[in-house]
């Protein structure tokens, strides 16, 4: 056991090293040594080919706190789905029927009953609208051109593509982990940890532009975009 | 109206008081807002995860190696999943970063630090981990042939690893013992679409969703396994509940059922059952429901033969004789060459000339099938009465029969109801099953008779699992049997073609293709396959009869390597790991399960040493000459591979002309520059294989690795593409994909196309109608010419041609190979959850994911709780004929079977399910059947 702790202890602190980016490339390794259990790799430290005693996953500890103790799980990044930082036992499953998520999260009640209020971003439609007249399929939206329809609902009404809450949100089992993760969480604005920063003109700006070339029309697709014949591999001579 | 609008959008208030107006705002048109996220870089990509293949926008901050992503947003402009993601989608910003990471090559070894299969492992050099490969490839070569070197593939592969894969194996080495874990997860549906409609892939798209008024799922859990879909399905049911009717049909009870209005909870494999029921509805009950002169005109009805097996092996396979199978394992084994037909089987059966206790010989029968009259095809749907379809399929035993009778009966008036739209989905459950291929066909059927396939808001609708398990493993044709664009190896036309555009002799490629999935690791087993790589999937977890294949790979005289982010279970049983560069830190394609091609770029450097799947796969190429590999060969079945050499020196190779230089370094693929100065495509961002990093990697051969020098990521999909150019699968520019959001294919002169077959909108289904005027052409020519017979036969050997037509087909309810019995009294069925991709590999580490759902848990109903003296929340055994292991029991979870089934997800470690489930297949599709095994479970 004692080798088995001592390798997970170097790996890890061999990936911290590279992840802080301070790793000197060690020189070419001329010896190698047999220092790593196969036991040591992956999530299940115990016999593969067995299923020995101390083999079982890992329970699962929710919180028990209840919904409005005032409770918060910090977002894992900007504009992150929060997730469920009380018991939800009883309040699941969503059906038509009956979410009970929306009861205490809905803005004009949240604040009152200390819950995380939704915010505006799902109380918007993104999905521009479709139809058929006859058989003919009709589209406002251009996909040549990245369009967007962003529109908010109507009365601030919950959008039907938002409505099942635990398809993003989730309780959390505050036992450990099973494996640390480096990721860094940034925030860019003042309480992004705690709330939503969404509001529709972040989609409006630029970011949706991704082809950043040296002129402004560099992401409008041209007809010398379609035309692969120039490409030395892109058509089959002959044909099949 | 336009230029006023570019100027009102000026300022973000302005453009967001547009949004609140309900203004469309077409990209072009958008003037920079002002950032609030200062150094942030955002792009666009693709999700990591299931096949529904939502577009990400991807922010990432920092310098250099220093760049890391710093958060995930649902894309807006993505037509999958317009500005919002499911839970892991948005946890794609962590996925790359858990501490465990792989970050240089491992090789077991000795004290001595020579390779040693019982040795620990140790860190090694690039250069050393393909010394290893090499010497072992060279070797299993010189022993077994191309048949000894295999590779588990993937459907998670970019389309460039796929086909850098691909070119390799079947060009380089002339193995086509390359199968992807995808065979685990499509191939029915594969094969249905290859009979029906002679050609693979949907024929509707997304956009059904919201058109349709019934979304019916068979067997699929969209809700927790397609959530984006099912929130465009949530979305469609609450904009308009009373039209829009959602039905579940299942094994058991689960998220998808908490929208239904419908659910009906049927017993496994008896789907057939359900769909025969539906057709007879519509044949004997409601025939004015069928269009005939649609019918006429695009359809025949087809048989094929019954006693096909299960898919397991063989008597006389060498680990069979060698007793490697245990008496319990061989009950179900011996099903494969007699099955005794049973009462619950005999009515469907009858017609074919079956009776209860009759013992059915099984033999292989391939893909073979035939025309038959549609009177045969109705004296075949005669038996699915409701009283029968009943008794077979009501899953729920503390259900009435007439409660269950009147719901199939409401499932089937929605499906005949004039004007109303029906799409079908499934996924898993229709596929994953010893009878995958006949369920999928069977779906057609009914869609087809009511003229509702291929035509807006209708059509039955496979979806995909994996993220490419359509764009790379189908397209590109990562299948033994498979080249690109819908080719077969054992077609003499498509190996000539692939050998022309790939530049090398005429007679290199092997025309034997059935190493599929499971063969491989049966093949490992037996002694036959002794060099095996793993690439972007995890065959040792995902696998049944799992013992097996970890104990063959430790136990037997062989080199198993895998390449992965993280050590899963595939790592820990392998020779050696090789750490590989995840989805953001390289170029890629995915392509999902609405024909949608996305591509992405670099968007940060690999971690550690880690390099891409694509640059171990060229860089592999570099250490194997003409003379390594194409010399003559004979394989097991005694067909020769011709020594291919000569013909090489004339077309200017020589013996030592590298696979590098022939099939990555060719004249072409130099033809891609790198320039990131002109090329906006390439402006500002990193790609590693082509340029090397500053991390400076030493490569394959001990130097700095310093790139290719040419753009290899285009070259290769570029080469890709033409095979499908012009031929039914036109796929766009490179250029123009990373301007869109994934368009779906065909795409002609810079059109995608919606509803495949349909002359209004398939440009290809257009001009084969052009002088019948029919509204389909089913254009599709895989198996389209056909000898005449009765469901029992072929009565007439002449083939008649089916040109532009699709099939209906006869195909019976039959029993799995495994049910419960008094020793195993419970079913067993498998699965993934919401949160956690597959084995885990990456979501276990990712602190949300791991959180919400750290550990599989036996779902199972509180009665059998009960009745097995288990209990809710304390460890139980779940135990089959091949193996046991212990699970929680959660009997208030978010599965509630029924009784007399339990559900266990195969994504953790801990929980080994695979080690309990069986490895029986389709016999068509060679599709692991792992949603039915019959187990018991006590108190552990």
């Amino acid at each position: 056991m004692k080798t088995l702790s001592k390798i997970t202890l170097s790996l890890a602190v061999a990936a911290t090293v590279v992840f802080t980016g301070c790793n000197d490339a060690p020189a070419k390794q001329e010896v190698v040594k047999p220092t790593i259990t196969e036991a040591s790799l992956g999530l299940r430290k115990t016999d593969l080919y067995s299923e020995a005693k101390d083999t079982f996953g890992d329970e699962a500890k929710y919180s028990k706190t209840y919904a409005g103790s005032g409770n918060k799980i910090v977002r894992a990044f900007q504009d992150a789905p929060p997730m469920i930082p009380h018991d939800t036992e009883g309040m699941l499953p969503i059906t038509i029927k009956d979410n009970q998520c929306v009861g205490c999260h809905m803005p004009e009640v949240a604040s009152g009953v200390g819950a995380t209020a939704i915010p505006v971003s799902h109380m918007t439609n993104f999905r521009p609208s479709v139809k058929l007249v006859g058989q003919d399929f009709k589209k406002s939206e251009d996909v040549m051109k990245n369009d967007v329809a962003i529109t908010k609902t109507k009365d601030g009404k919950l959008t039907g593509a938002r409505f099942n809450c635990s398809q993003c949100h989730a309780p959390q089992s505050t036992a450990p982990l099973a494996v640390e993760n480096n990721f860094e969480a940034n925030y860019t604005s003042k309480d992004g940890a705690s709330k939503s920063s969404w509001d529709s003109s972040a989609y409006m700006d630029s970011i949706l532009e991704t082809v950043d070339g040296k002129t402004k029309a560099s992401s409008v697709i041209t007809a010398d975009d379609i035309d692969f014949s120039d490409s030395a591999a892109g058509t089959l001579e002959g044909g099949h | 109206m336009a230029l006023s609008r570019r100027d009102f959008l000026k300022s973000s208030a302005a453009a967001s008081a547009a949004a609140a107006m309900g203004m469309t705002v077409p990209a072009e048109m958008q003037a920079a807002a002002a950032k609030n996220d200062g150094d942030w870089r955002w792009d666009k990509a693709a999700c990591r995860f299931c096949g529904t293949g939502c577009g990400i926008m991807m922010a990432t901050k920092g310098e250099g190696a220093d760049r890391k992503i710093v958060a995930v947003k649902g894309d807006p402009a993505a037509p999958v999943n317009r500005g919002l993601n499911c839970i892991k989608g948005y946890f794609n910003a962590k996925i790359m970063y858990g501490a465990d990471r792989l970050t240089k090559p491992l090789l077991r070894v000795d004290a001595n630090g020579k390779f040693n299969k019982q040795g620990r492992f140790a860190e090694v050099s690039w250069e050393r981990a393909f010394d290893e490969m090499e010497v072992n490839i060279k070797k299993t070569l010189k022993e077994k042939g191309p048949e000894g070197v295999a590779v588990f593939a993937s459907g998670q592969y970019t389309v460039m690893e796929g086909y850098a894969a691909q070119k390799m194996m079947k060009g380089g080495f002339r193995s086509n013992a390359i199968d992807p874990n995808a065979r685990h997860c499509m191939a029915s549906a594969v094969v249905g679409f290859y009979q029906t409609f002679g050609i693979d892939e949907p024929s509707g798209c997304y956009d059904d969703i919201e058109l349709t008024d019934t979304v019916v799922s068979w067997g699929s859990n969209m809700a927790e396994m397609h959530p984006i879909l099912w929130s465009r399905v949530t979305d469609r049911k609450l904009g308009d509940p009373d039209r829009v009717k959602v039905i579940n049909l299942s094994t058991y009870r689960h998220r998808t059922s908490d929208l239904a209005d419908i659910e009906i909870i049927f017993t496994p494999n008896s789907d057939l059952a359900l769909w025969n029921y539906i057709a007879r509805e519509i044949v004997y009950n409601n025939p004015e429901a069928i269009d005939w002169d649609f019918v006429k005109k695009h359809m025949v009805f087809a048989a094929s033969p019954v006693n096909m097996g299960y898919g397991m092996r063989r008597k006389g396979e060498k680990s069979l004789k060698e007793g490697k199978y245990t008496a319990k394992e061989m009950e179900t084994i011996n099903q494969e060459m007699v099955h005794v037909v049973s009462e619950n089987e005999a009515p469907a059966l009858e017609p074919y000339g079956y009776k209860a206790g009759d013992k059915m010989v099984n033999k292989p029968a391939g893909l073979k099938h035939w025309e038959i009259s549609f009177e045969d095809y109705k004296t075949f749907l005669a038996p699915y009465t409701a009283d029968y379809v009943t008794s077979v399929s009501k899953g729920d035993p503390d259900e009435s029969n007439e409660s269950f009778k009147a719901k199939i009966k409401e499932l089937a008036d929605l499906y005949i109801e004039k004007g109303r739209k029906v799409v079908s989905f499934w996924t898993m459950g229709m596929n994953q099953h010893t009878r995958g291929t006949w369920c999928n066909t069977l779906s057609y059927n009914v869609h087809f008779m009511l003229n509702k396939q291929a035509v807006p808001g209708s059509g039955a609708f496979s979806l995909t699992g994996q993220p490419s398990a359509c764009g790379t493993a189908r397209e590109v044709g990562t299948f033994a049997h498979r080249l690109p664009a819908d080719m077969m190896v054992k077609n003499g036309k498509h190996r000539k073609i692939t050998e022309n555009k790939w530049n090398i002799p005429n007679g290199t490629l092997n025309p034997v293709g059935n190493q599929h999935i499971m063969k491989i690791h049966r093949d490992i087993e037996d002694g036959v396959v002794k060099f095996a790589w793993v690439n972007v999937c995890n065959p040792y977890q995902d696998s049944a009869s799992a013992s097996h294949w970890i104990k063959a790979a430790r136990e037997m005289d062989n080199f198993i390597v895998t390449s992965d982010g993280y050590p899963g279970i595939s790592a820990k049983v392998s020779d050696l790991i090789l750490p590989s560069a995840m989805i953001y830190e390289k170029w890629g394609a995915y392509g999902n399960a609405e024909r949608r091609t996305q591509h992405w770029r670099q968007q940060v450097l690999p971690v550690g040493d880690a390099m891409s799947d694509t640059w171990q796969w060229v860089e592999l190429s570099k250490r194997f000459t003409v003379k390594d590999v194409w010399g003559g060969y004979t394989l097991r079945n005694g067909k020769k591979l011709a020594d291919v050499r000569k013909a090489a020196y004339a077309m200017g190779y020589n013996d030592d002309t590298t696979m590098y230089e022939i099939l990555f370094a060719n004249k072409d693929a130099k033809s891609y520059k790198i320039d990131r100065e002109n090329d906006p495509i390439q402006s500002g961002y990193d790609n590693t294989e082509c340029l090397g990093d500053e991390r400076n990697v030493l490569g394959s051969d001990g130097k700095v690795w310093e790139g290719y020098g040419f753009f290899i990521q285009k070259y290769l999909f570029e080469e890709y593409a033409a095979f499908g150019r012009g031929h039914g699968h036109d796929l766009a520019a490179f250029d123009v994909y990373h301007k869109v959001r994934g368009l779906k294919w065909p795409v002609v002169d810079g059109k995608e196309t919606q509803w495949r077959f349909n002359a209004k909108y398939d440009p290809y289904a257009a001009k084969a109608t052009k002088k019948t005027g029919n509204s389909h052409a089913f254009y599709g020519t895989l198996a389209k010419k056909l000898a005449q017979g009765t469901l029992t036969g072929i009565t007439d050997k002449n083939k008649v041609s089916l040109k532009n037509k699709a099939k209906i087909f006869a195909r019976p309810y039959m029993d799995p190979p495994e049910m419960p019995s008094k020793e195993y009294p419970v079913w067993l069925c498998t699965g993934r959850v919401l949160e956690h991709w597959h084995s885990g590999t990456m979501t276990m580490r990712v602190p949300e994911l791991y959180r919400a759902v750290p550990e599989a848990l036996c779902y199972m109903h509180p009665e059998d709780a009960k009745k097995y003296g288990v209990k809710q929340g304390q460890l139980a055994w779940v135990e089959s004929r091949r193996g046991k292991v212990k699970a929680r029991v959660e009997t208030r979870g978010r599965n509630r079977p029924s009784r007399g089934l339990i559900f266990v997800p195969w994504f953790d470690e801990k929980v080994f399910i695979n080690k309990v489930c069986a490895d029986y297949t389709c016999p068509q599709s060679k599709q692991t059947d792992f949603k039915k095994c019959a187990i018991k479970i006590y108190k552990a």
